[in-house]
């Protein structure tokens, strides 16, 4: 049998898996809630404020998304292998002619589409909605740049997720994990790094680097860079390097960095779950 | 399929859980595989399936072990406890029938042999069934690949009397030329299903012989007597274990049986009520006969 349809064999039995799961729910209860605060704060107001709260709308759709994705991306996949370990699956599926390689690509694969298809679909939706049902402007631009750094977000913690399912395979650490990667992505955001200057008197372009390499905070300033470069949106660390390097090279940052992060990260897992023992 | 090891070892953190393994299963054997909890049987079956990395050399067909992949599409598993998968009947059975190459319509026929109508199931998850169907789903799975192995743990623990007796009737015309490894100590596995015996302990063989010999040693029957006599401490001084409504029982090997109720009958007189004597149902490894 070839590799793309071990492939296909090993995506439809996750996203069967993926659709029977409590997870899906909990998914779609956060889109949900993005959807939510997109159509009754944004639209609504704007309704009763014309377009220019939007801006504002927006950005907290943002932080919304930045606060929400990482953990989806991280929950979604972080318990797979432990859970496919310790309810038997994997010792069944792997006592058949399925290589290694296929179920993990395929696994990567329906995990990532289920966190990235529906929120295709539900920002596009309510952007149509927005035009056709309320005679709104869409600001398409943003909603393509949202999307695409989205994306690159969903995959670098998809990909973190990954390499702790690989890596731990006690549930309890594994949720402990979860909770210490998403909580970094988040804590090192402006606020975090400012305290850390302020206490360590660490040097400025070293926090700025440090910045930097959080996905989420390039996600963050790819994001807001889209909206007015103020220093209110963007916060000192993004404001500075806006400044330094222009609204372009941090929305390619941005969309890049956590694409990196998350291949790296997946490339780390895939090696390992080839070469670890299988139960 | 004949497979050799030749000094097998695997250590999980500072546990041996397997210790310098010399095996040979010859092309056909069936082969149960013995010993107490945590004595490297499960430990040793991963190693085979190439589900684990472990020391020493397996050869499969005279060519060593080196990638699973080798094994895995000749080989069918069935484990004692079915995995709690949410994906339904039909996408497994789609699934494995794809990566196997065979048709649904052969899974079908042997789970409705089995007693189980693939039709009436296919929609629901697999978590969703009970144990017994589970395992008549991984039975049929396992048989409709015309394995050359075929690893079986506790097979039939999870099925009714008819659904055991047709397993053993299938296995019979499926499974002939098949290498078996069969993990249990249901007597009625063992009798139907091999012909050669291991057992481990704590990692290491330490019997490998004809199953016919070590069965004997080893077959259990229990006696059950219902005494309403005036004096039952010979019952208890011969080793019977006093239970409700008069009842008194004792596990002891086959060949015992024949000595033990003579003896009672005419110890206790008419105050022997009724007797049973039956086959233990699973093997009593050092409890009774030979240790």
């Amino acid at each position: 049998m070839t590799f793309g349809r071990q492939v296909l064999a090993a995506a439809r039995l996750d996203l069967a898996e993926v659709r029977r799961s409590r997870w899906l729910w909990f998914c779609g209860a956060a889109y949900l809630i993005l959807a939510v605060v997109f159509v009754l704060v944004g639209l609504r107001e704007s309704t009763v404020m014309g377009f220019t709260g939007m801006g504002r709308v927006l950005m907290s759709l943002c932080n919304a998304l930045l606060l929400i994705l990482p953990l989806l991306a991280l929950t979604a996949v972080a318990s797979v292998i432990g859970r496919a370990r310790d309810d038997g699956s994997l010792e069944l599926l792997f006592s058949q002619p399925l290589s290694r390689s296929a179920w993990f690509v395929g696994v990567s694969a329906t995990r990532y589409a289920v966190l990235v298809l529906p929120l295709v679909a539900l920002m596009v939706g309510l952007a149509l909605y927005g035009q056709l049902a309320m005679g709104q402007r869409v600001p398409w631009a943003f909603v393509v740049r949202a999307l695409a750094v989205s994306a690159s977000l969903l995959a670098a913690f998809a990909g973190i997720g990954l390499a702790i399912s690989t890596v731990v395979r006690n549930p309890a650490r594994v949720t402990t994990y979860v909770v210490l990667a998403w909580a970094l992505g988040v804590a090192l955001l402006d606020f975090g790094l400012i305290g850390v200057l302020l206490r360590w008197r660490v040097d400025a372009r070293a926090v700025f680097t440090l910045a930097a390499m959080n996905p989420v905070q390039d996600a963050r300033m790819a994001l807001l860079s889209g909206l007015e470069p103020e220093l209110s949106n963007l916060g000192p660390v993004g404001f500075y390097l806006a400044n330094k390097v222009g609204a372009s090279t941090l929305y390619a940052l941005g969309v890049a960095w956590p694409a990196v992060v998350g291949a790296g990260a997946w490339l780390f897992a895939f090696v390992r779950f080839r070469t670890s023992d299988l139960v | 399929m004949q497979l050799v090891l030749k000094h097998v070892g695997k250590r999980f953190g500072a546990t041996a859980a397997l210790t310098d393994v010399d095996l040979t299963i010859a092309r056909g054997a069936k082969v149960a595989l013995l010993g107490p909890n945590g004595s490297g049987k499960t430990t040793l079956t991963r190693a085979l399936m190439g589900l684990i990395a472990a020391d020493g050399e397996i050869l499969i067909d005279g060519t060593p072990l080196t990638d699973r992949l080798q094994i895995a599409g000749r080989l069918a598993y069935v484990p004692q406890i079915a995995p709690q998968m949410a994906a339904s009947v039909d996408e497994i059975v789609r699934a494995i029938g794809e990566l196997r190459g065979f048709p649904r319509a052969a899974v079908a026929t042997i789970a409705g042999d089995l007693g189980l109508d693939l039709a009436q199931v296919g929609r629901r998850a697999m978590r969703a069934l009970s144990g017994g169907m589970r395992q008549k789903l991984l039975l049929a799975l396992a048989l409709a690949s015309r394995p050359e192995l075929l690893i079986l743990d506790e097979p039939t623990a999870s099925l009714d009397a008819t659904a055991r007796a047709r397993f053993f009737d299938h296995f019979a015309r499926v499974a002939a030329d098949a290498t078996v490894i069969l993990c249990s100590h249901r007597l009625d596995e063992l009798r139907a299903l091999v012909d050669h015996v291991v057992v481990l302990a704590e990692g290491r063989v330490v019997h490998d012989g004809p199953a016919a010999a070590y069965l004997a040693d080893r077959l259990a029957a229990v006696i059950e007597l219902r005494y309403r006599g005036p004096d039952p401490r010979w019952l208890a001084a011969a080793g019977f274990v006093a239970g409700h409504g008069g009842w008194w029982t004792k596990a002891v090997a086959a060949a015992e049986k024949l000595a033990l109720v003579p003896a009672a009958l005419a110890a206790l007189g008419a105050g022997v009520e009724d007797l049973v004597i039956r086959d233990s149902d699973r093997l009593e490894l050092g409890e009774v006969g030979h240790a």
